[in-house]
């Protein structure tokens, strides 16, 4: 109460405040010089703006990156977080180019805002790669992305040939108003347009886990007979099988989802939660490989496709025999029964690759 | 309140000129809505009863907390924030760190009441704006849960030492406190939401901390000079929101299975809808836990209806806004 105190309050927040300032910029430049091999300097800079980290997602595509760069002694890569603000998106861009790095990687919130700060960067010569969404107009170096639209579809046809053309399904859409939440529905919608199959129940569950759990539960509470739930991604069929399972229906019922990032989609698939995940590729890898090229004065090609895997439980009935025949033969535990189901699914995945192309 | 109004017809008329009757006019408002758009009767079963009620837990455990604040002429903004960081903790704890459950339970709720207290600090000792301070928390706690989480979902997925992802099994606690108790009937969770608000309702309405706080939100000058201890009282009221947020952040876990640091985003704005809609004045003084109870029943009516019927998002929040303010508006007619 007293101004005193107020006083020293202020100081005292005002030090945490730089601190924490001081902290954050300290932890700018991810690429840990220890694990570069002793090469010196590297010789490129490339900035990294990420439009936010709360998915899980980008998270992984971050990691992606960093684990891809880090082969790479002659590359440093500085990350920026826009926290899905394209306005602050669209200052670290410019900010990067001030700073001189020599290539830039942006993974954009949206495609208008950023439209311009790209152009004019690569106008400036500063090599842009665009990753994920797509912006407008001709004025970048490349765009890596997956085809959203393809991956529904790929969801759709799986989804038809595995119920036989017939059945009743519940979608659990992300966001709507989203690019990657339309494509997904249309894809999928196209696929299965035609067929036995009819949606009795969709609902937007903003790619938030809990929320796909309420929407299932008024779901299962309304209809008695649902073969299968289209997620569009892995956390809300996640989500959707914790509903179903509460109401004692998760036998009756498939799960499918879409991402399958290793420690979500791929680990419910072997955990036999999902009946299959789609994988929507970070491209993180592609990007680093890409830039390398560039920077090295290699051609690059304006567009690169990144091609989608499925992981489904179809390998798990052998995985499942091998584990009861170990655990016959005697001591197994369970991390070792996982590691082999893991090998094997790796396997499957690999296998049917080009699902396609 | 009612003093200087005409006269009401009857005792049961009387009854709904006070703000409990007011409440339950909204409530049942919302019941009516249920009764006409059933969804092929699926408003009639009592698992969409039952569901509700454990949907609307977490949102309960931390509109209870809010209410202690929201009496003492408060706000406390970082319930959201600090239910994230509990479920994070909680399931670092319980899952990677292989805790026993107590530990790892009071380990989370020491947190909670920790950073509680440390905000109610800020506010009673320094006389912070309890908005600007619990702002500044949830930004704060927010950015805590990310880091120690490393921005991941803590799940029973761990990294292995080869690099692949394993699995590690879900410590008992989780199946213990997401299960349903009375035959099925009961979310274990909703149970621990009448606890949480029965120890609340002690508080307010049977202890001299209650009647303090009560006399803080009323006038805060008034009740320094005759002697009530205001800071350690809002200490208290703080530190209590924080410590339910962090059961709230618990329940969350547990009936995710994983701790995320996402988790709780927004939800203080229910709660505080939640509050303000039982009829708790948002500039303190008045109102008690059982008008939450009906806030907490009639919020999670109203989602669950525009649930069943599927309606789409756009919809919905057009509706949701529209049915709120119908509902307040018919809580306040008489006022």
């Amino acid at each position: 109460m007293k101004p005193e105190r107020r006083g020293r309050l202020k100081a005292i927040l005002l030090g945490a405040f730089a601190s924490s300032l001081c902290f954050h910029c300290g932890g700018q430049p991810s690429s840990s010089p220890g694990s570069r091999p002793e090469a010196g300097k590297p010789r490129w800079k490339v900035g990294m703006s990420q439009c936010n980290l709360g998915e899980p997602w980008r998270v992984q595509m971050n990691q992606d990156i960093r684990k891809a760069a880090e082969q790479h002694a002659e590359i440093e890569v500085l990350f920026k977080d826009a926290q899905n603000d394209s306005l602050r998106q669209r200052a670290q861009v410019e900010e990067f180019v001030n700073q001189g790095v020599n290539l830039l990687i942006v993974s954009p919130k949206e495609a208008v805002p950023l439209t311009a700060p790209i152009a004019e960067a690569y106008r400036k010569g500063v090599p842009v790669i665009v990753l994920d969404r797509r912006i407008t107009g001709e004025e970048y170096t490349c765009f890596i992305g997956a085809d959203n639209r393809e991956i529904g579809r790929a969801a759709g046809q799986w989804i038809r040939e595995h119920l036989k053309g017939k059945g009743r399904i519940v979608e659990l859409k992300g966001l709507m108003t989203s690019t990657p939440g339309q494509d997904r529905h249309t894809g999928f919608r196209d696929a299965i347009a035609g067929s036995g199959i009819e949606v009795i129940f969709e609902a937007d569950m903003k790619w938030l886990e809990p929320e796909a759990r309420k929407e299932m539960e008024s779901a299962l509470a309304r209809y008695k007979d649902i073969n299968l739930v289209y997620a569009h991604n892995d956390p809300a069929a996640h989500g959707a099988y914790l509903a179903a399972k509460a109401a004692g229906r998760e036998k009756e019922i498939q799960f499918v989802g879409i991402d399958a990032l290793p420690q979500e989609g791929q680990a419910y698939v072997s955990q036999g939660i999902l009946a299959a995940s789609f994988e929507y590729p970070t491209g993180g890898a592609e990007a680093i490989a890409t830039a390398l090229d560039i920077l090295n004065g290699k051609e690059v090609p304006k567009e690169i496709k990144l091609s989608s895997r499925v992981f489904e439980a179809k390998a798990l009935a052998r995985i499942g025999a091998s584990g009861r025949h170990l655990s016959s033969a005697g001591c197994p535990t369970i991390g070792r029964v996982f590691e082999m189901a893991d090998a094997q699914l790796r396997l499957s995945a690999i296998a049917v690759q080009p699902f396609w192309e | 309140m009612t003093e200087d109004r005409a006269p009401l017809q009857g005792m049961s008329l009387e009854f709904l000129g006070k703000p409990f009757g007011r409440a339950l006019i909204a409530l049942l408002f919302i019941v009516c809505l249920g009764l006409i758009f059933n969804a092929d009767g699926t408003f009639f079963r009592w698992e969409t009863h039952r569901d509700m009620l454990r949907q609307i837990s977490t949102y309960g455990i931390l509109a209870s907390g809010l209410t202690v604040v929201i009496v003492s002429g408060g706000i406390d903004l970082s319930v959201g924030s600090m239910l994230g960081l509990a479920a994070v903790t909680f399931s670092m704890l319980s899952i990677h760190q292989g805790w026993a459950a107590g530990v790892a339970v009071g380990g989370s709720l020491a947190l909670g009441l920790f950073c509680g207290a440390l905000m109610g600090g800020c506010v009673g000792r320094f006389g912070i704006q309890p908005f600007i301070a619990t702002l500044a928390g949830m930004v704060l706690l927010r950015g805590v849960a990310k880091w120690v989480s490393g921005g991941q979902k803590v799940s029973t997925t761990v990294l292995g030492r080869g690099g692949a992802f394993e699995q590690i099994t879900l410590p008992p606690i989780f199946d213990l406190l997401g299960a349903r108790l009375l035959h099925q009937n009961l979310a274990t969770v909703t149970l621990i939401f009448l606890f949480c608000l029965l120890g609340c309702w002690v508080l307010l309405a049977c202890t001299k901390w209650g009647r303090w706080l009560f006399a803080i939100g009323g006038n805060e000058v008034c009740a320094h000079l005759s002697g009530i201890p205001v800071t350690r009282v809002k200490l208290l009221a703080y530190g209590l929101s924080g410590l339910l947020a962090a059961v709230a952040g618990i329940c969350q876990a547990v009936q995710e299975l994983q701790g995320d640091p996402e988790a709780g985003m927004g939800y203080e704005l229910t709660a505080i809808a939640i509050v303000v809609l039982g009829g708790t004045s948002l500039s303190g003084g008045g109102g008690g836990i059982g008008l939450t109870l009906l806030g907490t029943i009639t919020i999670g009516y109203l989602e669950k209806i525009l649930s069943i019927n599927a309606v789409g998002e756009a919809s919905r929040l057009m509706m949701t806004g529209l049915i709120v303010l119908t509902a307040v508006l018919m809580q306040k007619r008489r006022s």
